[in-house]
């Protein structure tokens, strides 16, 4: 019997008997759009907290540091040791111009730049805001290469020109209002209109592009205790580009997050403005070429190691996030085997609606089944004809539960339209054929004893009439 | 063509055999048309049904050109009726979720024939059985005697050598059953193909070239008529 004869035979009954195909379409599409609608949640969950672990914890950037001990002669990772292809000149175990340049120079090296802290300073605006905000030194020109896109402005290399980013523009009030509301705020800690007036002030944007300001230092060593100590104004700044937001963070949470980037010789420049003098009366200053700590940019998580172990060889330590992702990975792991085995057992419940429906047909075709075997169809011919109606089943079940699974994710979006910020739910096209399979494997299975037991009906019984 | 040789058949009803058939034997050769008469309970039917291999007999042998039907297996057994048996019913047996040229291309289908040869040789079968311009209609869309002639014109399209014809005028008026009993008197003249009809009318019997009357499971006449010597085991299939 041909496949297209069988496929014809089994495509009329299905469109024949509207009410059996109905059933079982509905209950496989059910269990089919469960495992799609479960793995693609899933699979977007996983996405959008990749993404925002991503942004957090910098997946694939690695962080550079001085030292991490001298590696082992010869040996494989953790550190390629100063004899092997490292120069004597590189200064080993210290972060110098001359490391950061080869580092520069690596294959998979996006960029590779300095990111050195330098502490939390009060900024001053001309108009007497103040806002406390944390300094780091950089190469301006490099912050592009970091995920940092510019919504005013751009870097620039001229001395005294810094970059705030989003946050830094937030919450500036003046010295006044500011005092006057922590003063409220110490005597009256559970006051929440205080509170609430204090955070909406946070939320306020200031135009800073352009705009010059000054940082601030107090004195907070043992010789001046209680912030009685001096301060110091360093020279003015000029505000000469303003990071954008990243995208999928609040206001709310940018208000954390107050950051001016300045130069290597700004920073060294607002050192030597800034700094007061230590126990042994000498002021801190920057060792030029030297740095405290490199940020490299990797083109793909996947070469981070690989890249770790070229670093250490350069007496130098490298560490990166990848941990996360590996818990995070065990965790979506479970969640999906999870969604997996409701949508399975959806389908399994399923199956059973077929083999009643199924098994009923065959008991309504027997008088057709035995008129079959009468006129030549063997016992295989006739389960082929049931299993492939069966499948065909499972294919148009399989194919609604798709239709379902996209409304479904269509109102998930809409539903977590406004609250999910950068959370959005897709169907990754792998889990389509997936669902498919399933629902198809389910027809399958379930058509099996239906098929057995209408090629197993007796001609003669099934043609007799009462 | 189709020989009956000492077929015996009991039915078991509770603890008892009951016998239908006694020792029937009996030939029909090549392009007879032979009727199978008798009255409800002769075992009539059961004799037909046994010869179309659709049961299998207590005792004896039945052979179709030369196949003993009785020792085959049911897979082989459907092989062999698709290629060699062709059925008329009583009620006709249409499929009504084919239409009418489907129905009569059916044994085809199931012979793997490709689907433009069949349709050409329903359409041929159709038109000698008078319903050229019935093929695309569906069964419910025609008479009973036009139902009848769809299910003769199924029979023959696999060009089988014998055709079983159970009461084919048992639910047709008398014109009806005029016309269809002359359709197939014209079919066996043309197409050579044996035909056995069971009926319990004498009318439709004594247009048959032969007739082998039943009664209480005995055959009372032609028992004797051409009986050859059943053949060893190697010739069978």
């Amino acid at each position: 019997m041909r496949i297209r004869d069988i496929s014809r035979m089994a495509w009329d009954q299905v469109k024949r008997r509207k009410v059996v195909t109905g059933l079982c379409m509905t209950g496989i599409s059910i269990g089919c759009a469960a495992i799609i609608v479960a793995l693609s949640v899933g699979q977007s969950a996983q996405v959008y907290v990749t993404n925002e672990v991503n942004r957090n914890f910098k997946m694939d950037e690695i962080t550079v540091t001085p030292g991490g001990g001298l590696p082992s002669p010869g040996g494989k990772g953790g550190g390629g040791g100063s004899g092997s292809g490292v120069n004597s000149n590189l200064d080993p175990g210290k972060l110098t111009f001359q490391k950061l340049k080869i580092i520069q120079g690596l294959k998979h090296v996006v960029a590779a730049a300095p990111f050195e802290d330098n502490g939390y300073r009060q900024m001053i605006t001309v108009d007497n805001k103040i806002a406390d905000i944390q300094v780091i030194a950089t190469d301006l020109r490099m912050l592009n290469k970091f995920d940092k896109s510019f919504k005013q402005g751009g870097a620039s290399d001229i001395p005294g020109m810094v970059v705030l980013n989003y946050g830094a523009t937030l919450g500036l009030i003046d010295i006044e209002t500011r005092q006057n509301i922590f003063d409220r705020m110490n005597s009256d800690p559970f006051n929440q209109e205080v509170s609430s007036q204090y955070n909406n002030l946070m939320l306020i944007p200031s135009e800073m592009y352009r705009q010059q300001v000054q940082l601030q230092a107090q004195d907070y060593s043992a010789s001046a205790p209680n912030g009685t100590g001096p301060t110091k104004l360093s020279s003015p700044l000029q505000v000469g580009g303003i990071l954008a937001n990243p995208p999928g963070t609040s206001d709310d949470r940018a208000t954390y997050e107050k950051v001016m980037y300045v130069s290597l010789e700004t920073a060294a420049q607002l050192q030597h403005e800034l700094s007061f003098t230590d126990a042994n009366g000498t002021v801190p200053s920057l060792e030029e070429g030297k740095y405290n700590s490199v940020t490299v940019k990797v083109d793909s998580v996947d070469n981070i190691k690989p890249l770790e172990a070229l670093i250490q060889k350069l007496s130098l330590s490298a560490n990166d996030n990848l941990y996360q992702q590996e818990q995070l990975k065990e965790q979506f792991d479970t969640i999906k085997m999870a969604a997996l085995g409701i949508g399975v057992f959806i389908l399994v419940i399923a199956s059973i609606s077929i083999i009643v429906a199924m098994t009923m047909s065959t008991h309504q075709r027997r008088r057709q089944i035995g008129i079959m075997k009468v006129l030549g169809a063997n016992m295989g011919q006739i389960r082929n004809m049931f299993i492939t109606e069966a499948a065909l089943l499972g294919l148009l079940g399989g194919l609604l539960g798709v239709l379902f699974s996209y409304l479904i994710v269509m109102a998930l979006n809409k539903l977590v339209g406004t609250a999910g910020e950068g959370l959005s739910f897709f169907i990754p096209l792998t889990t389509l054929p997936i669902g498919l399979s399933f629902a198809i494997m389910t027809g399958v299975l379930s058509g099996i004893y239906p098929a057995i037991s209408a090629s197993r009906t007796d001609a003669l019984t099934a043609i007799k009439r009462d | 063509m189709l020989r009956v040789e000492k077929i015996t058949h009991s039915f078991k009803t509770g603890n008892e055999w009951t016998k239908v058939l006694h020792e029937i034997s009996f030939a029909v050769k090549q392009g007879e048309m032979v009727a199978l008469l008798g009255s409800s309970g002769s075992g009539k039917s059961t004799l037909l049904n046994l010869m179309a291999g659709l049961m299998k007999p207590t005792d004896g042998h039945i052979f179709i050109a030369d196949h003993d039907i009785v020792l085959m297996g049911e897979n082989k057994l459907a092989e062999f009726r698709r290629k060699n048996i062709g059925f008329i019913f009583q009620a006709y047996e249409l499929i009504t979720s084919l239409t009418v040229r489907e129905n009569v291309e059916l044994p085809l289908v199931f012979q793997s024939v490709s689907p433009s040869i069949r349709k050409q040789k329903a359409l041929a079968l159709l038109e000698q059985v008078g319903l050229p311009d019935k093929a695309d209609l569906f069964p419910s869309q025609l008479s009973g005697g036009q139902q009848q002639r769809v299910s003769i014109a199924r029979s023959l399209i696999t060009e089988p050598s014998v055709i079983f014809a159970d009461e084919p005028t048992g639910n047709l008026d008398s014109k009806t059953e005029e016309e269809i009993i002359s359709i197939l008197l014209k079919l066996n003249q043309t197409m050579k193909t044996t035909f056995i009809v069971v009926t319990h009318e004498q009318e439709v019997a004594e247009q048959m070239q032969r007739t082998f009357s039943l009664r209480d499971g005995y055959l009372i006449n032609g028992q004797h008529t051409d009986v050859q010597p059943a053949p060893t085991e190697e010739e069978s299939p």
